[in-house]
């Protein structure tokens, strides 16, 4: 069994990056470092990309006068991130690999697969990052200033995480067990089969 | 309750900003984003009050710091965060009673001291 499965060695260590990494929604003041930035833009290029088409550019805002700018344009934005990568749609791309954006679904999975990428990397180099989707698309491409075939659909915000205290009612849960998002071969089949342990 | 409070313009903005932001994704966004949003701009409004106002009002800051802590429950407890949401206009009903209660019996007080009093 390689060591991915097994949680040890190198997969053991991105498996626990996959594991810890919550969502930060309140940064410090501290930028994020040239080295750390490059280091993201590298994870968001190795993401896959829905038959090699590669229709997402990205916006690196660091500027924090434009941060401001964005930000109250941004109700899902809740903290005040120190760097904004906005993962745009490139519709002229778009257009020239015959790519249907109303319809084809590929077009949002590439987006979260570049995200989660980002995300993953910002987490394993120290940073916090969250997702934001809720934002004025024509409010930030003005701020921008994107030409109309490039259109922001993703932001991600980022920056070094403060110390926050999550408060929750008790018994409050805000994770699905494996079991509750997941069925075996067919539908409402929740044991899997193969589980030894379960059989008498 | 007449007191002049002054938002400065840049606060004015970005709450004018986050309303007309929050009306263009409640379109497409699950219907209960829009409480959200609501009561995120309650928060946004109290912060700038807060930086307004001339005195610590300890209310206020309370009232921003629970909305604060509890608005996220609509993420992964919706039950608390309707529970929060059904409590908060009484929450302030209270307060805005208080105060106008407050304003009347000082008003009284004024109508009732003779002008020359104290000289």
């Amino acid at each position: 069994m390689s060591p991915a499965r097994t949680g040890s060695g190198a997969g053991g260590i991105v498996l626990e990056t996959i594991r810890s990494r919550r969502v930060t929604r309140s940064f410090t003041d501290a930028p994020v470092s040239d080295e750390h930035v490059r280091l993201l833009l590298e994870a968001a290029r190795w993401a896959p990309s829905s038959g090699n088409r590669y229709i997402n550019k990205l916006v690196v805002v660091r500027n924090p006068s434009t941060i401001t700018l964005i930000k109250p344009f941004c109700p899902g934005v809740l903290g005040t991130p120190t760097l904004m990568l906005a993962i745009c749609t490139d519709a002229q791309k778009g257009a020239a690999e015959q790519v249907q954006l109303d319809k084809d679904r590929s077009v949002w999975i590439d987006i979260g697969m570049i995200a989660m990428n980002v995300m993953i990397a910002a987490h394993a180099l120290g940073l916090g990052a969250c997702p934001a989707t809720s934002f004025s698309r024509s409010a930030v491409s003005a701020i921008l200033e994107l030409p109309e075939w490039l259109t922001p659909d993703f932001i991600v915000q980022l920056g070094h995480p403060a110390a926050v205290t999550r408060v929750m009612r008790p018994g409050v849960r805000s994770r699905l067990s494996v079991e509750e998002m997941t069925y075996w071969e067919r539908y409402a089949t929740t044991a899997n089969p193969s589980d030894t342990a379960t059989k008498p | 309750m007449t007191k002049r409070l002054v938002v400065n313009e840049v606060d004015a903005y970005d709450l004018l900003a986050h309303l007309v932001a929050s009306a263009e994704i409640c379109r497409f966004e699950p219907h209960y984003y829009g409480t959200f949003r609501l009561i995120d701009a309650a928060s946004r409004l109290a912060e700038s009050m807060l930086k307004a106002s001339d005195r610590d009002d300890k209310w206020l800051r309370e009232f921003k710091r629970e909305i604060d802590q509890k608005k996220v429950w609509m993420m992964w407890d919706r039950e608390g965060y309707y529970q929060f949401l059904s409590e908060v206009p009484a929450n302030v009903a209270r307060e805005m009673k208080r105060r106008a209660e407050e304003a009347t019996s000082q008003g009284s007080r004024e109508a009732r001291t003779p002008p020359d009093a104290g000289q």
